[in-house]
């Protein structure tokens, strides 16, 4: 509240009231700006001059209607300021002694009350929040599990939480950022399970955290994150609910902004971004396979292509005669050395990706196939890429988008583009080069202060469980311990029952 | 407390930068197999013949024994490292003085390690490639990861051996064609002959020193015996299985010819989608010798700032750069291995018999300080 008001500071000083009503319609006009759907009703009930004033696009007419005018006009009581926030059926009234305090109520949805010679105004919160429905998610979609994602509404958002979190434990602190257009921000936690620390890191970068707006929570996510220079995103943006609970209820912290579709989930592992919660919906060991498949794809879609580059430029030596033909033959006609070849038949496809992500659904689909089929085959007989390569093109462009953060594979397509022109100048060397710097840039990363590369340095044995793997739910009763967290069981282990026989004959 | 006016004795380190007991198996065992096994088995073939794999194992049991006893002599400290003791043993003066030789012979092993890879990586892939620019990669990264401190150098060294122990996997495939007829006559060498065999492998043992420096960042100092024993042993199996294929394989004339033998062994594997494997190795070598560069330089520039508090930052340039004049000048293959000869030399005084002759000197010092103590 003090924030927003500080935007009126230069105003008048309080003690105004009492005042005429005619001129409290001046000063609320000329605080607004002259709003043209700002509304003024002065009404005469037993003897007293009420004005009620509002924006009419802004609240809820419905309830204006019953909760307040009807029970304004038809009372026989003689009404005060009192008892206006008493009696009336509306739950949400304040009482403010300034104009400038109620004009940032009037703009956020309220609607005042003013009995003449009364020495506050009285407001009531009646917003009528324009939001859409719960949707499908859109961007992380899963085939089992729960289907719904965050809307742009906060209010929903808190409200699906909390419907999934039944727990009081669940703590959902209130932040106002953005010292020109404010917005609200919600710290969620579970208090008996989050680490006391890291909550008070997130806190503390909230705090501190001055700017005039935010847009999003993506936007927010990079005001938050520890390092800003680096490709990698440190926090995990997520739009689905059911992921933002899972997190939650593993003792993560979760920040909701209004007005963006996505929750940030902190601290989050480089490995996090490779897990999916349709990990969770599966059997363990098919989750296992497909956590594996992801952790290749992601490798095989930065070397692939930087491999073909050092090979074909410099070490054709390391291909087997029967290949270095086919792979001759297909490049002969090709005018390109192999990292312009790359390059370009790499920008094609950013191209289509990006192309189809601008495009309206519809039409998207056509541009990928078209791009896909015609052009890759046009450029193959133009002669201006090889057959090969548009394999393996293809297949690390597939590999990029296994990652179920759209963050995180945007970051790895990036960062093929520096691999492949070290492979261009320094051939297989140049991507070991590129690969170490890579882990070590990894190593070097924290997450809300926890290192990033969890649970694999700082080495931690049990969390591999539920990072790189995913054993049975039988096993696995610890939450990750390495982020200390208040209470790392999940629940008490089983008691080992006696060991079978083949054949139990009983007794 | 006379000798500790310029320089604390014991070291202060904060909870933060700790590393557990366990990462020093992985510290261990990569620092010791990086160059010095790409070459060993010529070195110790020359001395012991075909019973090398008896001077390896004397070696491997005199490095046990030379790892037991540092651990002797931290343990009768706090906290400290052997700048530490040093000056503690012998006074200020001489103490810096030894510490400044100590860490003067670790720039040493740097270089070969730097110039020794270079040299492989012109060989094996790239003849043409300045050594500059080789250089200058390999700098890139040291820089990099030394900048991030310790806690960067001991994952580099955990991560990197992970990713890179699976090429000892691959040995399998000279294995299989080993001869036995290669090592009989059984032990026909003389004791002497053996030992000079075992003083051979010394090169490929060096990298324990770090136990030195590394000391007073352990966690549970308790438990910090035991990994590094099974490091060491780990690098006695890797340097018998080396020289074992190598002899088995190449027999004597042959494998007195090759400089690098081990990488010669990888020349025979060969798979449908591989022709030369050994292109691979090479590259993947890197990340063999990366975390030792890291490590070394990361000892350098702590040892600097404990004896003479200059911050590690002024001394990593300082040695980046030294490096990269030397990394782009040395070209010589003769000139390469008389320096590794030297380093090889001086670290089997140092790193391998001075533990030996200190561990006796900090006892009188105790008992003489338990006796002083008594008096007053």
């Amino acid at each position: 509240m003090k924030k927003r008001t500080n935007k009126f500071k230069n105003s008048k000083k309080k003690g105004e009231f009492p005042i005429v009503i005619d001129q409290l319609e001046q000063s609320v006009k000329d605080q607004l700006h002259d709003e043209a759907n700002l509304i003024f009703k002065k009404i005469n009930v037993q003897n007293k001059n009420i004005l009620i004033f509002y924006i009419s696009y802004l609240i809820d007419k419905k309830r204006l209607d019953d909760n307040l005018f009807t029970p304004l006009l038809y009372s026989e009581t003689e009404w005060s300021t009192s008892n206006l926030v008493d009696n009336l059926p509306i739950g949400d009234g304040k009482q403010y002694q300034t104009v400038e305090e109620v004009c940032s109520q009037i703009i956020s949805g309220s609607v005042g009350v003013y009995i003449e010679n009364e020495n506050e105004i009285v407001t009531f919160s009646i917003l009528n929040n324009q939001q859409r429905p719960l949707e499908k998610p859109e961007r992380e979609s899963i085939v089992i599990g729960p289907q719904a994602a965050f809307s742009e509404s906060l209010e929903t958002n808190l409200n699906v939480v909390r419907a999934s979190i039944k727990s009081n434990e669940l703590v959902a602190e209130k932040f106002t950022i953005g010292s020109r257009l404010p917005t609200e921000v919600r710290l969620t936690y579970l208090k008996s399970l989050a680490n006391d620390e890291d909550v008070q890191t997130m806190r503390q970068r909230l705090n501190d955290l001055v700017v005039d707006d935010i847009e999003d929570s993506s936007v927010l996510s990079q005001y938050l994150e520890d390092s800003s220079i680096s490709i990698f995103p440190q926090f995990y943006l997520t739009e689905r609910v059911d992921r933002f609970n899972y997190s939650i209820s593993k003792g993560k912290i979760g920040v909701l902004s209004d007005g963006s579709p996505e929750g940030i989930v902190a601290p989050t592992t480089f490995f996090g971004f490779f897990e999916s919660t349709e990990d969770v919906y599966f059997r363990w060991n098919i989750a296992t396979f497909f956590r594996m498949l992801r952790f290749i794809a992601m490798f095989i879609s930065f070397i692939l292509t930087p491999i073909y580059v050092a090979v074909v430029t410099f070490h054709y030596e390391i291909l087997p005669i029967s290949l270095l033909e086919t792979l001759g033959q297909s490049r002969s006609k090709v005018p390109f050395s192999p990292v312009l070849e790359v390059l370009f038949l790499e920008l094609i496809i950013e191209l289509l990706r990006e192309a189809g992500a601008r495009l309206p659904t519809k039409v998207g689909q056509t541009i990928g196939i078209v791009g896909g089929i015609v052009l890759g085959q046009a450029a193959v007989d133009a002669g201006l890429t090889s057959n090969v390569l548009i394999i393996v093109i293809a297949m690390s462009a597939l590999a990029s988008f296994t990652a179920p953060s759209y963050l995180m594979g945007s970051a790895i397509r990036v960062i093929r583009y520096p691999l492949i022109i070290v492979a261009g100048l320094f051939g297989i060397i140049g991507v070991t080069f590129g690969l170490c710097l890579l882990i070590i840039h990894l190593l070097k990363m924290t997450s809300l202060g926890r290192p990033y590369f969890l649970p694999v340095y700082p080495f931690v044995f049990k969390d591999l469980d539920n990072s790189l793997i995913r054993l049975p739910f039988g096993i696995s009763n610890k939450r990750s311990i390495s982020y200390r967290l208040k209470d790392d069981t999940r629940y008490k282990e089983k008691k080992s029952t006696k060991k079978k026989d083949i054949d139990d004959l009983g007794d | 407390m006379t000798w500790g006016i310029s320089m604390d004795i014991n070291v202060a380190v904060k909870p933060g930068i700790r590393i557990r007991a366990f990462y020093l198996f992985f510290i261990i065992a990569n620092i010791q197999n990086g160059t010095g096994i790409m070459g060993v088995p010529r070195y110790i073939y020359k001395e012991a013949k075909q019973d090398s794999w008896v001077s390896i194992l004397i070696a491997g049991l005199f490095i046990h024994i030379v790892v037991f006893v540092m651990f002797q002599i931290l343990n009768k400290y706090e906290n400290t490292d052997i700048f530490g003791i040093q000056v503690d043993l012998f006074g200020n003066w001489v103490g810096k003085i030894l510490g400044t030789i100590f860490i003067t012979y670790v720039f040493g092993s740097l270089l070969t390690v730097l110039i020794n890879y270079i040299q492989v990586v012109q060989v094996f892939i790239f003849p043409t490639l300045s050594r500059w620019m080789i250089t200058i990669l390999l700098l890139l990264i040291v820089t990099y990861a030394v900048l991030g401190g310790l806690r960067v150098a001991v994952g580099v060294a955990f991560i990197f051996f992970i990713l890179s122990i699976w090429l000892v996997i691959f040995l399998y495939k000279p294995m299989t064609l080993t001869d036995f007829g290669h090592f009989k006559p059984l032990l026909e060498a003389s004791p002497k002959e053996l030992l000079l065999g075992a003083k051979a492998t010394s090169y490929s043992f060096l990298g324990l020193e770090i136990l030195f420096f590394i000391y007073p960042f352990i966690d549970n100092k308790k438990k910090a015996q035991l990994p590094t024993q099974i490091g060491i042993a780990t690098t006695t199996f890797i340097i018998l299985l080396v020289t074992g294929i190598s002899i088995g394989f190449f027999g004597g004339d042959t494998l007195e010819q090759a400089i690098w033998p081990v990488l010669i062994l990888y020349k025979l594997i060969e798979y449908t989608l591989i022709e030369r494997f050994d292109i691979i190795v090479v590259s993947q070598w890197m990340m063999v010798i990366i975390p030792i560069m890291i490590l070394l330089s990361w000892m350098i520039t702590y040892g600097v700032k404990r004896l003479y508090k200059i911050s590690q930052k002024k001394t990593l340039f300082v040695v980046i750069l030294l490096l990269l004049i030397c990394g782009g000048t040395i070209k010589n293959q003769y000139t390469i291995e008389t320096i590794i000869d030297y380093v090889a030399q001086i670290g089997f005084w140092i790193v391998i018999i001075y533990p030996l002759i200190l561990y006796p000197l900090v006892l009188i010092k105790k008992k003489t300080n338990k006796n002083k103590e008594g008096e007053s």
